[in-house]
């Protein structure tokens, strides 16, 4: 089976400077990576969680994807096709719907949500006899009552616009949902419903999904796969079951454990991991993660590691990968808990 | 100057335009010096109601009913200016967002030796003094640099530090940690929470961490309160409430929280049926719609507050000691 969606090497650069300083100033300064050769794929049906910290570029990527954002190099491919043109993105976007972060804020406050559900159909020029039958089956779809339609954003809970939101991303029969931080805000009694949700109709209607979340306790029970982002770059990718039970990158071991759990009996005793991600403009030397990380060497100071495959479904960024049984795997753990004097 | 606090019979409504809507109602807790309490339960449960007239800082729209006594005060008595004094001097509050707590255009420096107005007897020089040892404890490194800096330029973690740094820099008896590590990313949260654990244990105070994240409750605290509707349903030491659940409510939460489930779930849990309407609160218990065992009683008459042992309380009908 061909993937339904192929990244290849994609970079994405954000000029430094300000317009106006561009104008004004004959020397730009340099222009800087946030997405920096992001490889991955997606198989149809397949649901990928893409995980990583504030400021590590997931939500860019994915508004990368859609043409959103331009992309710097790199190729995308959708359904077997290069994506280069905007024609392309337009046709793309025909099959695949983005679910923005904020669902209220990105359903226009003015416009009913009738029409709100029917402006994709409008906007790609689909035939619609009716638009109000239209809206009231997606509602339908995701389980609001057909009264809906006369409401405003406004007079909607958080659970309820999320759903709007999954009703209109939903509208065109995407092969491809690309969901931002779809809990995000959410209590947990709500977030469960929201993401039965989308599992549900992605059995039905059989789209492929792309989670972009923070939240590691949710993607662990609805994707397929994981990419765990760092700075803009893929650190570590594998099946989430495999990548949970034996991270690889000591990102993402730190990751996991740095999740409290809800159990006073297993209180965690140290941080796993101190101080800040770094900031894109100021790139750390060699492996990125090594300012950070409990078992970094010399060679992590000064030579990048390139990301490579382990086994056959892994791929990691790493020189001295976790291994199961491996002294990497013991050192971290050490580590991990001998960082106690290191914080106060 | 510590002592111990204890709200009874709390019940706060805010009059509006549409009725008045029932946002705490008959909430009792108490909290002594040394213990970390934790109150948690999703949002529109009155969380923030219930630490906002701890600290006194309800809006005019807000009618107050019962007692929270503090060291033997009765803080809703008090007038006006004894209630400001109060909340400089031993009652701190931490916020989600430090960004909006902090004035964009003064310095850290400046805003923390404002902080310390109440110190009299401390000159300008030893008030900076004494923040720059403050900055360091709560895990800054070059505090004495970071002093100059604006709110903008701290990360979102390096502020919550600064906001909590604020917050015992007054001393507080009280300090409410509302939503403390919300903002912040995982391991900054991890951070975080450490830090808090490691401050207490020199710090003698009543600690308030009010979260809707059973994580950082679990993590933290020594007490935990339930909250539902405006209504603690259930409250105990964190290792009852955590694995000895009584009320309905509060072993559905624990059951919908992803992070308790290491193996794939199918289908993730969640609790069915949305809040009542805090308008016209219902009579029976506030739960009964939405639980799963709800009987007879439950829809008309309020459920009372059933002792379970010398800490653990749940207001349901169907439990029993």
């Amino acid at each position: 089976m061909s993937p339904l969606l192929t990244i290849d090497d994609l970079s994405v650069t954000f000029a430094r400077a300000g317009l106006l300083s561009r104008l004004v100033n004959p020397f730009p300064l340099p222009s800087f990576n946030v997405i920096d050769g992001v490889t991955l794929s997606l198989m149809p049906g397949e649901t990928l969680g893409l995980v990583g910290e504030s400021g590590s570029g997931k939500t860019t990527l994915a508004r990368t994807i859609l043409g959103l954002v331009r992309a710097a190099a790199g190729r995308i491919v959708f359904e077997g096709r290069d994506v280069r043109t905007p024609a392309d993105f337009r046709a793309m976007r025909r099959r695949s719907a983005m679910m923005f972060q904020d669902p209220v804020a990105s359903l226009s406050p003015r416009l009913r949500i009738g029409t709100l559900l029917t402006e994709p159909q409008i906007i790609q020029g689909l035939p619609m006899p009716d638009r109000r039958a239209v809206a009231k089956a997606l509602l339908a779809l995701v389980g609001l009552p057909a009264s809906f339609v006369d409401r405003f954003p406004h007079e909607l809970s958080g659970g309820q616009a999320r759903r709007v939101g999954v009703a209109r991303a939903l509208a065109m029969k995407p092969h491809l949902l690309l969901a931002d931080e779809p809990t995000a805000g959410l209590d947990v009694s709500v977030q469960g419903d929201v993401l039965n949700l989308i599992g549900d109709l992605k059995r039905e209607l059989g789209f492929a999904a792309m989670i972009v979340t923070h939240n590691l306790a949710m993607i662990r029970h609805v994707s397929d796969r994981l990419a765990i982002m760092y700075l803009g770059r893929l650190v570590e990718a594998g099946p989430t079951q495999d990548v949970f039970c034996a991270p690889m990158h000591p990102y993402t071991a730190t990751l996991i454990q740095s999740e409290p759990i809800p159990d006073p009996r297993r209180r965690s005793q140290n941080p796993a991991v101190t101080g800040e991600i770094p900031s894109v403009f100021r790139r750390p030397s060699g492996c990125e993660f090594h300012t950070r990380c409990p078992i970094a060497r010399d060679r992590c100071k000064t030579e990048a590691p390139t990301y490579r495959p382990m086994g056959t479904d892994r791929m990691v960024r790493c020189h001295f990968p976790l291994q199961t049984g491996g002294q990497e795997r013991e050192a971290f753990s050490r580590a991990s808990a001998n960082q106690k004097g290191k914080l106060t | 100057m510590s002592g111990s606090l204890a709200a009874s019979d709390l019940s706060v409504r805010y009059e509006t335009p549409h009725g008045s809507v029932h946002a705490l109602r008959h909430v009792d807790i108490e909290a002594h010096p040394g213990e970390v309490i934790g109150i948690v339960g999703e949002s529109g449960c009155g969380k923030s109601t219930l630490v906002t007239a701890l600290a006194n800082l309800l809006p005019a729209n807000a009618r107050v009913d019962g007692s929270i006594r503090y060291n033997g005060i009765d803080l809703a008595k008090l007038d006006a200016r004894r209630q400001r004094l109060l909340r400089g001097d031993e009652i701190a509050l931490v916020s989600q967002d430090p960004m909006t707590a902090f004035n964009p255009v003064l310095t850290i420096g400046d805003q923390l030796v404002d902080f310390q107005h109440h110190r009299k007897d401390l000159g300008r020089a030893q008030k900076r003094a004494r923040i720059a040892a403050m900055l360091g404890r709560v895990g800054i490194a070059d505090a004495e640099l970071r002093m100059d800096c604006y709110p903008h330029e701290l990360s979102g973690g390096m502020r919550q530090r600064v906001a909590i740094a604020a917050a015992l820099l007054t001393d507080p008896g009280l300090l409410i940690a509302d939503e403390p590590t919300t903002a912040l990313d995982v391991t900054m949260e991890a951070q975080i929470i450490h830090l808090l654990r490691a401050l207490r244990s020199e710090y003698n105070g009543i600690i308030i961490v009010v979260s809707h994240n059973l994580g950082v409750i679990a993590e933290l605290c020594d007490r935990v309160y339930v909250m539902y509707a405006g209504e603690v349903v259930e409250g105990g030491e964190v290792d009852a409430i955590f694995h000895d659940a009584r009320h309905p409510y509060t072993q559905a939460l624990l059951a919908c929280d992803p992070a308790r489930f290491h193996e794939r779930l199918d289908r993730l849990p969640t609790i069915p049926g949305s809040l009542p309407n805090l308008t016209q609160p219902p009579s029976g218990c506030v739960y009964a719609p939405r639980c799963a065992c709800a009987f007879a009683p439950c829809g008309s008459v309020a459920p009372p507050l059933v002792k379970l042992s010398a800490s653990h309380r749940a207001r349901c009908h169907a439990v029993t000691p």
